[in-house]
Order: structure tokens, then sequence, then C-alpha cells
């Protein structure tokens, strides 16, 4: 991850230390750790929502647990 | 002209004054001013005034009332608008260095809406930078503080709304919320925060950058919970220039106030709301449903499968949007925002395209799971934080003490503060806070009833009910 954030340091120009590289990057490993159980739901046939309506179709699947 | 004390005061009360020509529309303005003037260098709530404007707005009301042109009930009411809300020709900051000098040529539409109806805009409130956490513990203009105790925080991000309503600075405020920003704040101050549906509001002018699109709503903060319906109903409704709103009808939202809850269900999700949850916020909660069961409602658990996905599904979906609002300024001015700021907008660069899309489609799922809970009860009903206001120097910390524990204010899945409240942006469901209780501090807790999608009237039956028959909300701090 700490690639990364140096490769956007680049691209953006933020000028950053090592020590905030070192925050950012460590940040982001959070973050994906977070996001990773969203892959474990079953989402087959789901659309995204965009707008919330007054009453939303139910979908047959959408279990919880791994694929 | 009848005599009237600003505390205390609420929309609903006075308007019927102000129609009558009992109450003058300016000499209600300038004592508003007068007081924000005394109070203001205390409680920063209001960073830009607009008093010349307010002063015309109500010497107009007063000549139309006084020709029998009476417009509704927020014809003169003074009002104050969150600083990332666009204001014709008044600086919108935002909150934020970068915009320190935004000066917007329109007026938001919810802003137009209000000078539609007659309201007099005081001013522009106080915001946590961007509206990117819940404190507002600004670094550019100062702390909002709480006025039941100045030490504490006022929640946020809508902390200088929730401020001006709870310390009679204005009658009744507009605030945002893309993770609780308007139901933080009037659970820490003690007022009443509506969150609508989401796309029941138009937020057409709200500064890009301090919301997002998928979770971002634009809220109302007032003393009553009729108030907030009285205010609801003149903002509502499709507007042509934000194309995520609805244009579902809006209803009459006074109709239900003082219909009877007997007979109603209500629903607890257990597990998600008990998660670091503070002693003195259980017992007010609990009590709170006892009063609710003695209203003649029916407690019954609900299940929501996906819960424990709501954090993720938050930070994945206002992350990505936030770093596509703020990509230029991340390439040109990146050094004015703070620094916390400003690692989270590079963290959120390196979240991959497919996290956004796959949290998308859970919150699909998430909403059919509410819609089948909403089957079996008419509210769902939890705490609005986890603990009451904490201090500035809690925050800057990290961390509370409460019940001989340390609880940190924030952990990998994000910020503490917004925990309770995140479900119902996720969700989009219309959430109400109201006051609930005190700590043995003088605190203000609270309490959130949500409804299922354009139900707000239903939301305002159950908080007005519970209004009606408790105290809280006509406690007003010592200033």
């Amino acid at each position: 991850m700490k690639d990364a954030v140096r490769r956007l340091n680049v691209e953006y120009g933020f000028n950053l230390s090592d020590q905030e590289i070192d925050l950012v990057a460590k940040q982001a490993e959070e973050a994906a750790l977070l996001f990773q159980p969203l892959f474990e739901v079953d989402v087959t046939g789901i659309t995204p929502l965009t707008k919330i309506d007054r009453r939303v179709e139910k979908t047959a699947t959408g279990k919880k647990g791994k694929k | 002209m009848k005599a009237f004390d600003l505390e205390g005061l609420t929309i609903g009360e006075i308007a019927p004054l102000i129609r009558k020509k009992q109450i003058s529309p300016l000499e209600l303005t300038r004592r508003y001013l007068d007081r924000i003037k005394t109070l203001n260098s205390t409680l920063n709530a209001y960073l830009a005034m607009m008093e010349e404007d307010a002063v015309a707005t109500a010497r107009r009301a007063e000549r139309e009332i006084g020709k029998g042109n009476y417009r509704g009930p927020l014809h003169g009411i003074p009002f104050s608008i969150k600083d990332n809300i666009a204001t014709k020709g008044v600086t919108t900051t935002a909150g934020s260095k970068i915009l320190a000098d935004w000066v917007p040529d329109f007026d938001a539409t919810v802003v137009e809406r209000l000078k539609n109806a007659g309201a007099v805009i005081l001013g522009k409130t106080n915001m946590h930078e961007w509206a990117k956490g819940s404190n507002s513990i600004n670094p550019f203009y100062d702390t909002s503080y709480n006025p039941w105790d100045t030490t504490r925080i006022p929640g946020g991000s809508s902390g200088g709304s929730a401020v001006a309503v709870a310390a009679s600075l204005c009658l009744a405020s507009l605030g945002t919320d893309s993770a609780g920003s308007v139901r933080n704040p009037a659970s820490l101050c003690g007022v009443v925060g509506l969150k609508p549906t989401l796309g029941r509001v138009s937020v057409f002018g709200g500064v890009p950058g301090t919301g997002g699109y998928t979770v971002n709503h634009f809220g109302i903060l007032a003393k009553t919970v009729k108030d907030c319906a009285l205010v609801l109903g003149h903002i509502a409704g499709h507007d042509p220039k934000d194309p995520l709103s609805s244009d579902e009808p809006v209803p009459n939202y006074t109709k239900l106030i003082g219909r009877p809850v007997k007979g109603m269900k209500v629903g607890i999700i257990k597990g998600y709301f008990e998660q670091s949850l503070v002693g003195e916020v259980r017992r007010a909660f609990e009590e709170a449903l006892r009063m609710l069961k003695a209203l003649g409602m029916k407690a019954q658990e609900v299940t929501i499968p996906h819960m424990d996905l709501v954090p993720a599904l938050q930070a994945a979906s206002t992350r990505p949007e936030a770093n596509s609002d703020h990509d230029h300024y991340l390439r040109t001015r990146p050094r004015d925002y703070s620094p916390g700021l400003l690692y989270g907008l590079i963290a959120g660069l390196l979240i991959p395209a497919p996290v956004y899309v796959t949290a998308q489609r859970i919150r699909r799922l998430l909403c059919q799971e509410f819609d089948t809970a909403f089957e079996s009860v008419q509210v769902i009903v939890a705490p609005t934080l986890f603990t009451p206001a904490p201090t500035i120097e809690d925050c800057n910390r990290g961390y509370i003490e409460a019940d001989g524990k340390r609880i940190n204010l924030a952990d990998r899945a994000g910020n503490f503060l917004t925990r309770y409240t995140i479900p119902f942006n996720v969700t989009g469901l219309p959430t109400i806070s109201i006051c609930c209780g005190f700590s043995s501090s003088g605190l203000p807790i609270g309490m959130q009833i949500s409804a299922p999608p354009f139900q707000e009237g239903k939301v305002f039956q159950v908080a007005h009910t519970y209004e009606r028959v408790t105290e809280w909300h006509k406690r007003t701090p010592q200033l």
C-alpha cells in the first residue's frame, strides 16, 4: 500500500513526508480489511441502489454467507 | 404587541400570533439578532450574519401580513442555514479554508422554498470542515460549543445549527445529514433533528464534497416535532434541479400529529445499537421504551441480517463519492485541508471501484431487510448516540471514559459518534432524533424513530406523542 501512496504522492503533488505516507497507507490497509466482508455477500441478480422508492421489490437471492 | 420570551418559543406557538398580528416579525427578528450578538462569541454557532437581509425580509413580512397577505406558518419565522447550503450573495464556506471566499450566485432549492414561504434567514451556521466529521471542532473557524456545557462538543457536522436552535438563536435551522449530521448534533444539544427519506427533499445547492450522492440528505433542526413537520411541508417535494429528488406527493405532515399510537408496533434491533452503549444512555432509552409501551405501543424485536455491514457500506459509499468531488482541490490545494481530512481523502483514492459498486448492491439488500422488518412493525427505535456529548478534550485524545471503561471514539469501521445514525443513511429511511432524557451531569440524550420510506408522517405521529407526555423538550440551557 505504501508504494501506491507514493505513486499518488507524485501524481497529485501532495509533498507527503515518509511519516505521512505511512499514516495514509495504514488507513488504506484498515479500509481494505473493513471492505473485505462485502465480497462474501451473494449479490447475484441484485442491482445497485440509486434511488429510494416507496416499495422495493424483493429479490430471491441475498442470503448472508460466502458465495 | 404580545410580550414573549425567546427561550421556549416554537414555530407552532408563534405562527398563529404572527398571523393575528399580535407579534411583529420585525421585532421578533431584531430580538434574535440581539441575542446572537450577545451569545455568539461564547457559542460560535454562526459564521456569517445576514442582518440587513433579515431585517428587510421581516419588514416585508410585516407589511404583507398587515395587508392580509399571510403566506403560511413560516411567514416571518427566523431561520438559520448550515454553511454548506448555497445562499445567493452570501459566503458559503462549507467550514473549509478552500471555500472561505465563495459567494454563490444562486440559492439552494430549500433556501428558495423557505424564502418563498416568507421565512427570515438570520445567517449561516458553523459546521465540521467539509461536513466530514461529527464533532464540529473546526481548525479554520473554531469549534461550535455545546450550550449545555461549553467544554463539550455540540456534535456535527451541523453543530452550529443545533447550537443555534438549542440556545434560541433562531427558531429552526436547515442542515445536512450523510452520516447523522442532523440527528447527532440534535441529540447532543437536546433539540429535534429530522433526516427525511432519501430524495424527499432536494439537495440541489448542497456544496459538492460535503455529503456525496447516495446517502446524503438535507434535514431540519427545530425545537419540537410539530415545528419539524411544518418546515418539512414547505421544503419537501420534487425538484427538477435535483434528478435524485422524488416525485412522491407531499402530504400534510401535521395531519397525523396528535393521533393516538395505541396498538402500533415498535421494532427494536438487538446487538448493533448496543455497541459501547453507555449506561446512562441505555437507561434513558429503556425508560423511553417503557413510555412508548405505556402509550399503548407494543415492542417487538426485529432482525436485520446484514446489519453488521452498515459501517463498511457507509464508508464504501461516502469515501469514493467524496474523492470524486475533491479531486480538483486535492491536486491544486492539498495543504488547505486539515491534515486528518487530507490523509483520509488520499486513502480514499485507493478504494477499488468494485468495492463501491458492491456496496450499492448490498444497500439494496439491506433496504429489503428493513422492508421485511416493517411488515411486522410500524416504526423502529434506537438510541441516537452511544454517549451524551463528549468533551472537546475527549475528542482530541480520541476516547471517553464511562462506566469505568475507556471507549474509543473511532475504530477501523470509522467514527463511533455516527455508528448509530448511519444505518438510516445507508437505507435512506426517514428518521428523527428527539430528546429522551438527560444524563446525571445535565446533558441531553437522544432517541431515533424511523419508519418506512416516505412515511415521515408516522415518524412525526410517534415522536410527537412521546414528546407530548414528556417534558424533556421544554428544558433550556442556562446561558
